[in-house]
């Protein structure tokens, strides 16, 4: 609960706005109605815009991806699930996807562990907290295009200002377009700089709500401060790093402007070296072969991975993180940590004790446990 | 930003000022010829007021002034004219639009020699330009670039070419004791019977007397200047279909002759054509020499700012080149397809793209305007002088060749000049192994 | 503080119990400051993070030549980058007032509307309970899997069929709602804003618009702060749609930005001025609400 919800009349919901006398029974009709049908009337803006914004586009690719279609020739042959093999037999998918995954795993990994660390640096007590919290944000407002040009000028090969530096403290010149490695790399910079600070931000948000109780336990047990990290904080913003992660999966596969921009052919490199698989459908699609059935069909298929990716991400840190939550009980300040828990949930007792995730609800299916929130709660509201 | 696309071009700020002027009163007086014989044609039309869009790109001096020349003429016509800032943006404009049903396209559309194929392969989506009165204005090659494939149809008026040249540093040729005035220059590379041979032997030369300047500016440049001079590179011209790259034996010879001679012989500086490394070559005395079309000029003007070694030699090897040059396309899904094919029609009619050379440098594509005193009488101060109307106009007389490019030509042409950049800027395998790569590539397209 | 007599009366005196105790000691306040390699550590990260801004404003007031005959041209800006920022405002190629007033009212109508039918899906998927629900939710986050860039052409065919290319509606109505946003609130909510809360409300016979109304959205103040600006600065930064359903009469920012770098012969001075002018308006908006922002994220967020 936070501050703003209490920004009621002291006196109570009811007593400010008296309703006025009604009927009971059409009033009670009116109620179910407004209980059955409200839901949707707050989810129907955003889906009536999206499925003109969202929904049509998805659905168009689908029909493009089963059909012979070029760019501007546009639609030809049913051609079934043709676009999908011949597109499984292109070298280049198989390298794109390769880049994808590589530039995916060198850019989220140290930007999720960064913004982990730097937010619980900035949950500290810190002198001037807004300076430095508006100073790590400081690169998500520079443009990706702008970024682009602004460490193509960094990462030259001959006449850039890394190499200028690598070359005045003694070290080689690094190919950073000519080495896959460090092109990868390179990009993979341009998208921490920009998404790191953001990140971060959102673990902060996270961190500060984290109860004091449960560190004030944990001292008193004589934790320290690594051991309050990875016992308290990091449990406790357990659903925000799957957010996290769920969230930058899908955009770090889905990485576009950073490779577009890194070379002036915007291609992905000559032996297709940075070429994500974004890039890829785009060259598919938009470069000479102007195939967008293909292109569609690398849609598609790109969506799919993204999909069983993300999944498979939200497998693997709900149980890395309920390991963390358990080893927390488990240890010595376990009992400080059970009772503070305890007594901020206690007057919550409708709430399971599990601080439920946005994510944990999409696959868990919660339903069968009786004792989830989202279940009991509508038997409440209604 | 594709490698064979067009430039933007900088004015040549005070000669373009009194040009302009002279070449405004020129479009006053001449448009009468070419335009006021078709308002017949036109019927009704001429009068009813019309707003005309047309789309560029970079700079084809298209000032406001000389669009004003045109609506004085016409009152009833109002001009509405959109610039994107590279062929690039444009292109994916241009094909988006085209994708989505023609809406939004402009009623004229600026196109670059390097898209045309996608014009003449939809040819049925744009307004058949053909018109006797036009025959004649512009040069014979430039006519069939701007032709549908079996030459039935004018499918786009010619704007602009890009005869090519040779650019050259006369200060480091003079350090390396070899002759550095523009004519000695030519000879050197064999003047009228310039050859690619020669033009690499003299690189030998230049490298083993200079220090660590290389020949030329990069592999890819004298690569795509070669591949310019053969008819039929990777298609038949005949039918469109693709040439089997793995037997194409000239294109073949020219990548290992290209990739030997850059990389082997260490002829070209190690640069991707157009990055940023390349772009900052021309400050660090990078090269000595580079194929030149006529609006290259202005890239190395304002790249190689503070270097004043430039010069121009009136030579190309192998005969004539031409790189670059554009067309204006009337698509089909106009309101006003007759005077927007009017309006073209004047806008690359000699006079106007006089002006245009004159606020942009874009070398016209007109056989009149070549020969127009305001042409041949320009220099160019950064080029020490260069003679560059004339010199492009000999330059453009030279061109015998227009290689065929159909569907696929860029497809193949890509998958040519990565590999020649993956062994001479990556250092990556042999050549033989990155040709085995290109018709890998090749045969990953599925034209074959 | 004088919520917590509400607390009281709708969540139990467990609730106000616990709500006093945040409210007097928030978390920060009971540690001791941190050492300076605390410091040292956020100082080399705000030293990254400001130098490539910093190095547009050098290179934006270098010349191009300059730039090519070294790296690092000069070490300070100086006035001269005045000039190149004249020359983009009063530009002819393109309308910079415009695209300016164009990105204000597009990033901020855009953020407005993501954040209130965020919230209010938002709301129902993290409270509410309906048929299909979980199914919605599901479909709603995989949706952001799908790549953007094929979207393009459908988009461009609905645009042309309602008649607004080259309109600012074209660039609005794709961004009026996000399914991250949704996705974003939902999370936010179902840890934010308590059943009790609701139930209150509702025993206390609030219609659900009023309950949402005067309990949600308030819940929700915190998140929608930082959605906003997430919205408004990605809108602001959004280069690839308005490029192709905009002109450069009708622009905005980034495409402009865009239409200084030349094909051939980019002028980095005049690119890097441009990056950096374009930028500025958002520096300013962070520098007035940014205190508010960040300090807004951090008091409201409280989770059970």
């Amino acid at each position: 609960m936070s501050v703003q919800t209490h920004a009621l009349p002291p006196t109570g919901l009811g007593e400010r706005d008296p309703r006025p006398p009604r009927r009971v029974g059409f009033s009670q009709r009116l109620g179910r109605w407004d209980v059955k049908l409200s839901p949707y009337l707050y989810i129907s803006p955003f889906f009536l815009l999206f499925a003109v914004t969202g929904l049509f586009p998805l659905l168009y690719t689908a029909w493009v991806s089963v059909h012979d279609w070029s760019l501007i020739g546009g639609q030809g042959d049913m051609v079934g699930l043709e676009n999908y093999t011949a597109v499984l037999q292109q070298e280049e998918f198989w390298l794109s996807l390769r880049n994808t995954f590589a530039i995916f795993l060198i850019s989220s990994v140290p930007q999720v562990v960064m913004a982990i660390f730097l937010a619980a640096l900035l949950a500290q007590n810190i002198r001037a907290k807004t300076f430095w919290r508006m100073g790590v944000l400081l690169p998500y407002v520079v443009a990706p295009v702008a970024v682009g040009m602004i460490f193509g000028q960094l990462f030259a090969d001959q006449y850039g200002l890394i190499n200028a530096i690598l070359n005045a403290v003694g070290l080689p010149s690094v190919g950073w377009h000519s080495s896959t490695f460090a092109a990868w790399s390179a990009i993979a910079t341009m998208v921490n700089f920009r998404w790191t600070g953001y990140n971060t931000l959102i673990f902060l948000a996270a961190m500060q709500a984290v109860p004091s109780e449960l560190y004030e336990a944990a001292v008193l047990d004589g934790a320290g401060r690594v051991r309050q990290f990875f016992s308290v904080t990091v449990p406790q913003i357990r659903s925000t790093i799957i957010f996290v992660i769920i969230t930058s999966t899908i955009g770090g596969l889905q990485i576009f402007d950073e490779p577009r921009v890194f070379d002036v052919k915007g291609v992905g490199g000559p032996t297709h070296q940075w070429e994500t698989t974004t890039l890829y459908l785009y060259n598919v699609g938009w470069g000479p072969q102007m195939n967008l059935g293909r292109a569609s069909a690398v849609a598609w298929m790109l969506f799919l991975v993204i999909v069983a990716i993300g999944l498979l991400n939200f497998l693997i840190t709900r149980r890395i993180s309920s390991t963390a939550d358990q080893r927390a009980q488990t240890r010595k300040e376990r009992r400080a940590y059970k009772d503070a828990v305890r007594r901020l949930r206690m007057p919550l007792a409708a709430r399971e004790a599990d601080p439920g995730s946005v994510a944990a609800t999409i696959t868990a299916d919660r339903a069968t446990s009786g004792t989830s929130a989202e279940d009991e709660s509508p038997r409440r509201t209604s | 930003m594709q490698s064979s696309t067009r430039p933007t071009r900088r004015s040549r700020k005070a000669f373009a000022a009194t040009a302009g002027i002279a070449a405004l009163a020129l479009t006053l007086t001449a448009c009468g010829s070419s335009d006021d014989g078709d308002d017949a044609a036109d019927g009704g039309d001429s009068d009813a007021p019309v707003t005309l869009t047309i789309a560029t790109f970079n700079d084809f001096g298209y000032t406001q002034d000389l669009l004003d020349a045109y609506t004085e003429e016409h009152p009833n016509v109002t001009i509405k004219h959109t610039i994107a800032a590279t062929s690039d943006d444009a292109k994916a404009n241009f094909t988006t639009k085209l994708a989505a049903g023609g809406a939004g396209l402009a009623d004229i559309q600026a196109v670059d020699i390097d898209w045309m194929p996608i014009v003449q392969q939809y040819e049925d989506l744009f307004t058949d330009l053909s018109d006797p009165s036009l025959d004649g204005r512009w040069l014979d090659w430039k006519t069939t670039q701007g032709s549908s494939n079996d030459g039935s149809k004018l499918l786009g008026y010619g704007t602009d070419i890009g005869p090519e040249a040779i650019c050259y540093r006369q200060d480091l040729f003079e350090a390396a004791g070899l002759p550095s005035d523009p004519d000695g220059v030519a000879e050197l590379l064999g003047g009228a019977d310039a050859t690619w041979d020669k033009y690499f032997e003299v690189g030998k030369d230049f490298v083993s007397k200079s220090d660590g300047v290389a020949w030329f500016d990069s592999a890819e440049g004298v690569y795509q200047a070669m591949v310019g001079q053969i008819e039929e590179p990777y298609e038949n011209a005949s039918d469109g279909t693709a040439k089997d790259l793995a037997s194409n034996t000239d294109i073949k010879d020219l990548f290992t002759t290209v990739a030997t001679m850059s990389k082997d012989e260490g002829l070209a500086a190690p640069n991707q054509q157009w990055s940023d490394d390349w772009n900052k070559a021309f400050q660090n005395d990078g090269f000595a020499t580079m194929a030149c079309p006529a609006w290259m000029t202005g890239s190395i003007e304002t790249n190689s700012g503070g270097v004043d070694g430039w010069n121009i030699a009136n030579v190309f090897p192998g005969g004539g080149g031409n790189w670059g040059g554009s067309f204006l396309v009337v698509p089909a899904s106009g309101a006003h397809t007759q005077a927007a094919k009017d309006f073209a029609a004047w806008l690359t009619a000699p006079e106007q793209q006089t002006a245009a050379f004159n606020n942009s440098g874009n070398f016209p594509s007109q056989v009149e305007a070549e020969a127009s005193e305001e042409v041949t009488s320009a220099t160019n101060d950064f080029f020490n002088d260069a003679p560059v109307g004339k010199i492009y106009t000999d330059r453009a007389a030279a061109v015998t060749v227009t290689p065929f490019k159909g569907p696929n030509y860029f497809s193949i042409n890509s998958a040519v000049t990565n590999a020649l950049v993956a062994y001479d800027v990556q250092g990556k395998g042999s050549i033989e192994s990155n040709w085995d790569d290109a018709v890998k590539a090749y045969e990953a397209l599925g034209i074959g | 503080m004088s919520s917590i007599p509400v607390i009281a009366n709708t969540a139990g005196p467990g609730a106000a119990r616990a709500a006093r105790r945040r409210a007097s000691q928030s978390f920060g306040s009971t540690q001791r400051r941190p050492r300076w390699v605390t410091y040292t550590i956020l100082g080399i990260v705000l030293l990254i993070s400001v130098f490539p801004l910093y190095f547009t404003l050098m290179l934006g007031s270098s010349t191009q030549t300059e730039i090519s005959q070294s790296i690092v041209p000069q070490w300070f800006p100086d006035l001269s980058i005045f000039d190149r920022f004249g020359d983009i405002i009063t530009s002819g190629a393109f309308n910079f007032p415009k695209a300016l007033l164009n990105s204000i009212i597009i990033s901020t109508v855009a953020a407005a509307s993501t954040v209130l039918f965020s919230t209010m899906a938002g709301y129902a998927f993290a409270k509410l309970r309906f048929r299909g629900r979980r199914a919605l939710l599901v479909f709603v986050i995989a949706t952001t899997a799908v790549p953007t860039q094929l979207g393009v052409i459908p988009l461009y065919i609905v645009m042309a069929k309602v008649g607004w290319i080259d309109t600012i509606q074209a660039v609005l109505l794709p961004v009026l709602v996000s399914a991250f946003g949704v996705f974003w609130m939902t999370q936010y909510l179902e840890n934010a804003l308590p059943y009790e809360l609701i139930e209150a409300a509702r025993v206390d016979g609030a219609s659900m618009f009023r309950t949402f109304w005067s309990i949600a959205l308030p819940a929700a103040r915190p998140a929608a702060a930082m959605l906003a600006l997430f919205t408004f600065v990605q809108q602001w930064t959004n280069f690839f749609w308005p490029s192709i359903v905009l002109s450069q009469d009708n622009a905005t920012l980034p495409v402009i930005v865009k239409l200084l770098q030349g094909n051939y012969h980019t002028d980095y001075s005049l690119v890097m001025a441009g990056v950096f002018l374009t930028t500025v308006p958002l520096l300013i908006v962070f520098a007035f609400t940014g205190r508010q922002l960040v300090a807004g994220i951090m008091q409201g967020a409280v989770k059970g």
